[in-house]
């Protein structure tokens, strides 16, 4: 058993892309045994890349490689009754299935909860959809964009005013999804017993982020007020300055509202006479006159460096930070010092830097140590180990194209 | 029947403020455990103070925003500045499973608090502690707030106009997300403490914990030196097209649409009406489509501008493409799929008036998660120093009219 946070916990997890992956890989990194299935054309990651040079491989997906550390591998084709059945009997093993497939498609298997509950009526089963397993959306087609779109957070709070509503460049719906789906499945499996056994953890990826972003600041005055905004493409709207500021070789976050952090911002500027302006001491004033006091702030920025505008910013009082690009996270000597990015070998992507542990647990320390698994790399010992099938059985399901 | 609930038994002390720490502290609460928020009218939290506010009268127990974000959490008063008052937090501390802040690395030992102090209250406490970049290394001591917070993950570099700069997202997304991952960290810890009957102090570096959504460009970025920029809608490792949000009938209506596969594509084209831009060869296979996607999604867009976004939306469906449309705030309240899973309920305040917060957002089907209105600060003192701590009436009021419980 491995000494980590969630030792003896056992997972099937049944799930492709990011949501359900992600999810199980957060029960796998902190030591939970987690055994992947994976349908014989894999998770859909595997065709979805980055690849290295661009060139597609399934057991090259950076994808795929980084959200599925810490687990075994298996090959499954539930669509056939004998794959259907080996399934099942994983799920006597289990403590928890992790998957997010449509509820429609699960239907469709003969994958239903009923089913599963039957199967082993103590399993956690967490499931993790756009949409979630009931409501009149839960039979739509869907994928992260659609989800994070439903929830209201981009008309909200991300986009120029006329123009199209942002998400954030990633999957933001699905990693959300996905970490809620862990806390409220793993609260599930904590207290299995005094609930009585197993159950259906149902997470709407759209729902989660409705409620807790969206619906947490602005719910309760439209319900009361009738009254609601919309994204305005500044930071923060009602004090200044509070927004995203081009400078010399990039852009900073620029906040400077209470009196301390003004007058700190102030000083590194210089002291610039148009900084001495009644109508720019206060933060709400500043905001009203956003449209003069941005362009002298930008031209300042634009004279310097956001590494340099952050530490002198930051040394003065400000909460100013640069906008990191991708490269500048992965390489920041903080998160170095932190050992948040991990070398793994991958048996044919080689060694390659992965993201350590979201958080860290001193006495049952976590984190991602053995590679993603290749396509089918468990097949032998988890079949025989936890399913319990013989050479002979393990040939035959080999044969009939189930494994 | 009482209902059994996954975490009824566990108590949780909250010193947690302003939106992540209590959201923690709201996510266990939901699942059933006991959350105290340790608070004061000595300093009152600043989003106790954000309008709207519940009839439109100001008041610390009346922010509407605050009440759905903090709602679960019940509410001790104690003004720590006082001796005797952190004594008896530590007295609390002392019946607890749990204790939640997230303070600047230090702040809680300058208080008093430390994991050392807080372990000789109880040996196996959990402590979980949430500041910004973790309890050390060389930027421990960043200020930022929530919603730039964002910027040293890379995160917000992703987030824009194709081939523009970043545009800010205008509220923190981390704080929730922080807020409900803290409550996986500390499940886990619970679950070695199970194991082992060791507690812990956990580094939870809100960095780190969102920079997690950045893998995919992290990864494009380890394997090919690649840096990543806002790409408006599209697809994060570019293997789909159409991928985005297309402008509807109405003012500032929109849809978002996705194509998976080949087939989708076909069906779209023919919805569309098998017009003559798309019978070209351009856009048959994924790859054409995400080559020639600025051209495809201008079509796309001509073309869904004159559709009503949530007829447009159930037709793309019925042929299984997916779409849905985007929503605005008042949507949420009234939208069919969010009414008929109750992401929104109006609760009785105990003060004397109806509020709308959120419920349950996740549904079990071996429980209904515990929802309760918004805390009045020190709305459980009774109970915890009378009941859980058993002080007597008479020393009670003194500590009352001292201001310790305050």
């Amino acid at each position: 058993m491995s000494s980590g946070a969630l030792a003896g916990i056992k997972v099937v997890e049944f799930g492709q892309v990011v949501s359900a992956p992600y999810c199980a890989k957060l029960f796998s990194d902190f030591g939970a045994d987690v055994i992947k299935v994976e349908l014989p054309a894999g998770d859909a990651a595997r065709r979805m890349g980055p690849f290295p040079g661009d060139v597609p491989n399934p057991e090259k997906s950076g994808l795929f490689f980084i959200n599925n550390t810490n687990k075994r591998g298996v090959t499954c084709d539930v669509a056939s009754d004998a794959g259907r059945a080996l399934f099942l009997r994983m799920l006597e093993w289990a403590d928890i299935l992790i998957e997010n497939n449509l509820p429609r498609q699960m239907q469709k298997w003969g994958l239903d909860f009923e089913t599963l509950h039957a199967a082993n009526p103590r399993l956690v089963v967490i499931s993790i959809t756009p949409f979630g397993q009931t409501g009149p959306y839960s039979a739509w087609n869907g994928i992260d964009l659609n989800a994070y779109h439903l929830s209201g957070a981009s008309n909200r709070y991300c986009g120029r005013p006329g123009e199209a509503p942002l998400e954030h460049g990633t999957f933001s719906a699905d990693y959300f999804g996905a970490v809620t789906a862990a806390t409220w499945g793993m609260g599930a499996c904590f207290g299995r017993e005094q609930v009585g056994g197993g159950q259906q953890v149902d997470v709407s990826c759209a729902e989660a982020i409705a409620a807790t972003f969206v619906g947490g600041q602005n719910i309760g005055g439209y319900a009361q007020d009738g009254i609601f905004d919309k994204r305005t493409g500044v930071g923060m709207p009602q004090g200044a300055p509070a927004t995203i500021v081009p400078c010399r070789d990039g852009h900073v976050w620029m906040l400077a509202l209470e009196p301390g952090q003004w007058n700190g911002l102030r000083k590194v500027m210089g002291n610039p006479e148009w900084a001495d302006l009644d109508l720019f001491q206060d933060m709400r004033a500043r905001a009203e006159n956003a449209d003069l006091i941005y362009p002298f702030i930008e031209e300042w920025a634009m004279q310097h460096d956001k590494m340099e505008i952050m530490e002198k910013c930051q040394a003065a009082g400000c909460p100013i930070t640069a906008v990191f690009t991708i490269a500048e996270a992965a390489e920041h000597p903080h998160l170095a010092a932190r050992d948040y990015f991990v070398d793994i070998e991958h048996p044919q992507l080689g060694v390659v830097k992965n993201l350590g542990v979201p958080f860290k647990l001193p006495a049952s320390p976590g984190g991602p140590s053995s590679p993603a698994p290749l396509l089918g790399q468990h097949n032998d010992e988890v079949y025989r180990d936890i399913a319990g099938l013989s050479e002979e059985e393990l040939d035959r399901y080999k044969a009939e194209g189930a494994i | 029947m009482t209902q059994a609930l996954p975490l009824q038994g566990i108590r949780v002390v909250n010193l947690g403020w302003v939106w992540a720490g209590p959201v923690t502290g709201q996510t266990l609460a939901f699942m059933g455990a006991e959350v105290f928020k340790v608070e004061s009218y000595a300093r009152v939290d600043m989003t106790r103070n954000l309008p709207p506010f519940a009839g439109g009268e100001p008041g610390p127990n009346r922010s509407l925003s605050n009440h759905a974000c903090w709602a679960g959490n019940g509410s001790v008063s104690l003004n720590l500045k006082k001796p005797e008052a952190l004594k008896l937090v530590l007295e609390l501390i002392a019946t607890a499973d749990v204790v939640i802040e997230n303070f600047g690395p230090g702040v809680m030992e300058k208080m008093g608090l430390g994991y050392d102090v807080l372990r000789q209250a109880k040996e196996d406490i959990v402590m979980f502690s949430m500041p910004a970049t973790g309890l050390y290394g060389p930027l421990k001591e960043v200020r930022t707030y929530g919603l730039s917070l964002t910027s040293t993950t890379g995160l917000d570099s992703l987030v824009g106009y194709k081939n523009g700069g970043p545009i800010p997202v205008e509220n923190a997304y981390s704080d929730p997300f922080a807020g409900i991952f803290g409550a996986f960290a500390i499940l886990a810890a619970l679950n070695h403490r199970r194991n082992t009957g060791e507690g812990q102090h956990i580094d939870f570096s809100q960095q780190e914990a969102i920079m997690q959504m950045v893998g995919p460009a992290y990864m494009d970025y380890v394997l090919n030196g690649r840096v990543g920029g806002p790409k408006s809608n599209e697809h994060p490792v570019a293997a789909m097209a159409p991928h985005g949000v297309f402008p509807c009938a109405g003012d500032d209506r929109w849809i978002s649409l996705a194509v998976q596969t080949d087939e989708e594509w076909k069906r779209l084209v023919a919805l569309m009406g098998e017009p003559e831009w798309a019978a070209a060869d351009n856009y048959t296979t994924v790859a054409q489509r995400v080559t020639n996607i600025d051209e495809l999604h201008r079509a796309i867009a001509q073309w869904t501008q004159g559709f009503d976004d949530r007829e447009l939306a159930a037709t793309l469906q019925q042929q299984g493409i997916a779409a849905a449309p985007v929503l605005d705030v008042a949507d949420l309240l009234t939208d069919p799929h969010f009414v008929a899973r109750k992401t929104f309920v109006e609760v009785d305040h105990p003060l004397g008036f109806k509020e709308t917060i959120y419920g349950g957002y996740v549904k079990n089907s071996g429980y209904d998660a515990a929802v309760v209105p918004g805390p009045i600060i020190g709305q459980d003192n009774e109970h915890v120093f009378k009941d859980i701590l058993g002080m007597d009436d008479e020393r009670y009021r003194q500590l009352v009219s001292e201001e310790i419980i305050y």
